[in-house]
Formats: C-alpha cells, structure tokens, sequence
C-alpha cells in the first residue's frame, strides 16, 4: 500500500457525488469588488449547474442561480429566515463530509509517517475513533433534521488542504486548520440549536466539540514537537496553516467580522492551545476577503441575470 | 497475659490469629511453572506489539481506500483499541528488563513474518474490501488470539500475571473484533463469487502464516494450532 493518496482517491459508496474543489479556491481567492465576484462566478455557472445536477442543492441554484453559495455561505443560519431548512441541511452535510474526511486525514496520518512518535500515532488512533463517532452522530442529526447522506454534493477541499506529506503540516492543516474550523462551526451550530430549542443537537454537538478541542491541543503539541529546534521548519508550518486557514474562511463567512455567518469560537481555541496572537492572526486573515455588502450585491445580480437568461430560454423554447 | 496483636521474641509469644488455611478459603494450588522465562516473554511481547503496530497502521491506510462507511467507522474503533493493545504491550517492556525506552520497541519474530505482514497490508484500491478484511479478520487476528490464550496458558501464572492481565484484556477486545468483522465478511459476500473470493485470500494468507511460524516463529509448518 503506498503512502500519500490524493483526494480524488477517497474512496465513496454511490450515494456520494464530488463537488470541484475549484469552487473553494474560488472562494478563498475573491477581492472586494462586484463585478470580478460576478465574473467569476458567470464563469463557472456551467461547472456549478453541472455539479448540483440531481442533488439537494439543484432548488437552490434554480432559485438563486450560481451565486447561491454565496448567499448560503455568507448569511448566518437563520430558523426563520428564508430556505432556512435546505441551507441548515448543506451546513449539517457539509459537516458531516468533513468528519468523514478528518477520520481519513487521522488514519491517513497513521500509515503515512511510520518513522512518526508513538505518541503521535496513539493520538491519531484515539482520533480515529473521535472521528468515526462523530461521523456516526452528524448522520443521524443529518436524518434528525430531515437529511440523508450524499444529497448535497461533497466537496473534498478539507482533505486536499490539509494533506502535506510533511508530519508537522499535517497536523497543522488537519488538527489546527481543519479541526479549528470545526470548532468554530461547531459553536455556532450549538448557538442555533439553543435558539431552535434542539436539545438533541445541542448535546450531540456539545460532546462533539469537546472531542475537538482535544484534536487541536494533539495538533499544537505534535506542531510543536515536529518543529522542534528547527525555527525555518516553525515557520514553513505556520505559513502553511495560515494558508490553510485562508482557503477554510470562505472569504470572510467564517471571521471575527461583526456579519460574519461562523465566528471565530475563540474561547474554545484558546483551552486548545491556540495563542491570543494566533487568534488575532486568524482574525486579519479571515476578514481579509470581499465584505459582505460585495457578495451580496454580486449574488443579486448573479440572480437577477439567471433568472432573465432562465426567461429567455423558455420564451425561446415556447416560440 | 493479655492477647497479643503482634509477634515478640519468645516462642510463646504469638499472635492470637488462625492461620490462612482454618479459614477454608481455596487453597493456592498454582505452580511455580512456566515455559517462558524473563527473556523468552520479553521477545513475544516484543512480537506481540509488533503485529498490533501493523494492524493498527495498515488499518489506518485503508479508511480512506474502503467505500463502504460502516467499515470505516468500525475501523475507527478497532484501530483505537488494537493502539492501545501495542500501548500495553509496550509498558509491559520495561517491567521485563528490556530498558526504560522500550516502550515501543516492537520486533518481528522473523522476515517470513514481516513478508506476511506485508502480504495482509497488500490490498490498496477501493473493490477489494473483502481482501483487505478476511486477512485480518479471517486469519491475523484469529491466530493471534489463539496465540495470546497459548502463552497464557504456558507461562508462569504467578511470576508472568502482569502480562496474564493485559493479555486477558486484550482477548476479550480481539473476539468483538473478530465477531464485528466476520459480520461484515458475511454481509459483504453475498455471492457464492464474493464467498470464494474470501476463501481464497484466506488461504494465501494462512499459508503465508503457516510457513512464517506464526506471530512468534516458533510454530512448526502444519501444526494444528495456526488457526
Ligand atoms: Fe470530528
Ligand atoms: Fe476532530
């Protein structure tokens, strides 16, 4: 068996269907200006109509058109708001694949560094399990909620991130990137279920997040271990999980911005071992992206030209 | 003169307790006997934890490579239990002089071993679940489970229990092992295809083990006691 698989090699029963990680590039990439978000956005239409094909999120892109991450990405979750029901179940979804990526990226870690510690592979392991259980919890809160698995498209963007064959990015992406992020979504999922009055997701996820906790505190110790007298090798990870964290903000959604859909859990980063000047780090690189207003401009009018060119094609079809 | 609570000098000046045997409790009737000595124990710890090492790395290769989800979400589990199998072994090392750093030293009894080792790890794309299962499920783990109840069996029930202990532990976990993954064995040969399928990679895989001598070595080629 070798060591290192690349993303595309995650293996999936039928039920799944891939999203292109372009998207989450796209994403992360985007300036504060309209008219490039909406370019960009025109420009990949076909991809992302191609992508939601048969999916759950089919609905939402005749409804918004191809912006319509945009404006489920960028809006906070709200019970009363507008799709609110299609929009928590692409955030649980999307949870969900993420868990079941985290498990891969832990076991992954287990195979691929045979030279590593064997603390370190005992934390993997013990995170293996955390990520299996978690796995298990967020497909039934999935079914809880009126989900099921592979209705929404997977978008493998957190494995590909966070898959360095060097032993200290690795768990910089996987266990500070990526388990960061969780942590954050996390917060904010337990804030919506108090407000929904879901005490079943509000526990579920409560345990979930102190698991996660635990996953980071593995990732800034064996970070730290890895790097270890090695203050060039320090800095090369920390540029990583920087980057990292750049593509995990979804252009500012998840920051320290006041409109910001995530927050950025920063109790929680802190009891795992994050430092206040990582977090105010985090907090510059997050808010770094188009603002909101920008999106939502650029979303309106994405809806606006589909929903004409939409028009157009049937009046054409019916003359 | 009073009762008294503590022994003195003189021959009359016992205690006032019974000795353990008038209490009738069951006699000790273990024998200072066993086939292992310090050394021979700390080799088969060593090889013991060599195979949890392997099992617990391969496992973790094939997560990412297994598309049924239920498999990977069980294999979670195994793979945290069999780490703190080889964690157990490991701690075990310094108690049988093998040094302070032992903790994870980790030996294969001989190369045939480490070849078959390999041979289980083999199985890499994501059609081959059925293979990558019935060589651990079907034949390494079962093997070892018998080996782990030999050597207790065989080793000095007094001077080794420590090792007794953990490997007690260690077995009850390996049968809900064995149980969870011949169930999805079961379930996942469906055809008589598939069920040859996984009888013909357990027979590869025995022979391969038969003719290494087992986890230890020291089993002779064909002796009934490989699975
Ligand atoms: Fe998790
Ligand atoms: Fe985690």
């Amino acid at each position: 068996m070798k060591r290192f698989i690349p993303h595309e090699e995650l293996a999936r029963d039928s039920r799944f269907v891939r999203q292109d990680p372009a998207q989450a590039t796209v994403l992360s990439t985007l300036p504060d200006d309209v008219d490039t978000v909406v370019n960009v956005f025109q420009q990949f239409a076909p991809m992302i109509e191609a992508g939601v094909q048969g999916t759950s999120a089919q609905p939402l892109f005749e409804e918004l058109g191809p912006g319509f991450m945009l404006t489920i990405i960028n809006e906070p979750l709200d019970a009363d708001g507008p799709a609110a029901l299609p929009r928590l179940l692409l955030r649980m979804h999307g949870i969900f694949v993420g868990e079941l990526q985290a498990l891969e990226g832990a076991a992954r870690s287990i195979w691929d560094f045979p030279d590593a510690p064997w603390e370190f592979k005992m934390n993997m392991a013990r995170q293996c399990w955390d990520e299996a259980r978690h796995i298990q919890i967020f497909e039934k809160l999935l079914i809880h909620l009126g989900g099921h698995v592979g209705m929404f498209p997977e978008s493998t963007f957190l494995f590909e991130a966070a898959c360095s064959d060097d032993p200290a990015m690795r768990v910089a992406g996987v266990n500070r990137g990526l388990e960061g992020l969780a942590c954050d979504v996390f917060r904010d999922m337990i804030r919506y279920a108090e407000k929904t009055n879901d005490d079943v997701m509000k526990q579920a996820v409560d345990y979930v997040l102190a698991d996660e906790i635990t996953h980071v505190r593995f990732g800034s110790e064996w970070v730290r271990e890895f790097t270890k007298g090695d203050p060039e090798h320090l800095k090369r990870t920390q540029d990583f999980r920087r980057e990292v964290d750049k593509r995990f903000s979804f252009g500012g959604a998840r920051s320290d911005r006041e409109d910001a859909a995530i927050p950025i859990a920063r109790e929680d980063r802190i009891e795992a071992g994050f430092t206040e000047d990582e977090l105010d780090e985090l907090a510059q690189i997050s808010g770094e992206g188009p603002s909101k207003d920008t999106l939502t401009a650029a979303a309106e009018i994405l809806r606006d030209r589909y929903k004409a060119e939409s028009a157009a094609r049937e009046n054409g079809a019916a003359s | 003169m009073s009762e008294r609570m503590y022994p003195g000098l003189q021959a009359d000046e016992r205690t006032v307790f019974a000795p353990y045997s008038a209490f009738e409790i069951p006699a000790d009737l273990r024998e200072l006997h066993g086939r292992y000595d310090v050394e021979a124990t700390a080799l088969r710890v060593r090889n013991f934890r060599y195979a949890e090492e392997w099992i617990m790395m391969m496992m973790g290769g094939w997560i990412a490579t297994i598309p049924e989800l239920p498999v990977k979400t069980g294999l979670g589990k195994v793979i945290w239990e069999t780490a703190q199998a080889a964690d157990e072994f490991g701690k075990r090392l310094p108690e049988l002089r093998c040094g302070r750093k032992a903790l994870d030293a980790s030996e294969a009894s001989n190369t045939a071993f480490s070849d078959f080792i390999q041979a289980v790890a083999e199985p890499e794309s994501p059609p081959l679940t059925i293979e990558k299962l019935t060589g651990v499920f079907d034949v390494l783990i079962p093997h070892l489970v018998e080996i782990y109840e030999l050597h207790n069996r065989e080793t000095d029930a007094i001077c080794d229990a420590p090792t007794i202990e953990i490997l007690e532990d260690i077995i009850r976990r390996k049968h809900n092992h064995i149980q969870w993954g011949q169930d999805v064995l079961d379930a996942l040969c469906e055809t008589d295809e598939l069920k040859q399928r996984r009888r013909d990679r357990a027979d590869h895989i025995r022979s391969l083990l038969t003719a290494s001598g087992g986890v230890t070595g020291v089993l002779e080629t064909g002796q009934g006691s490989i699975n």
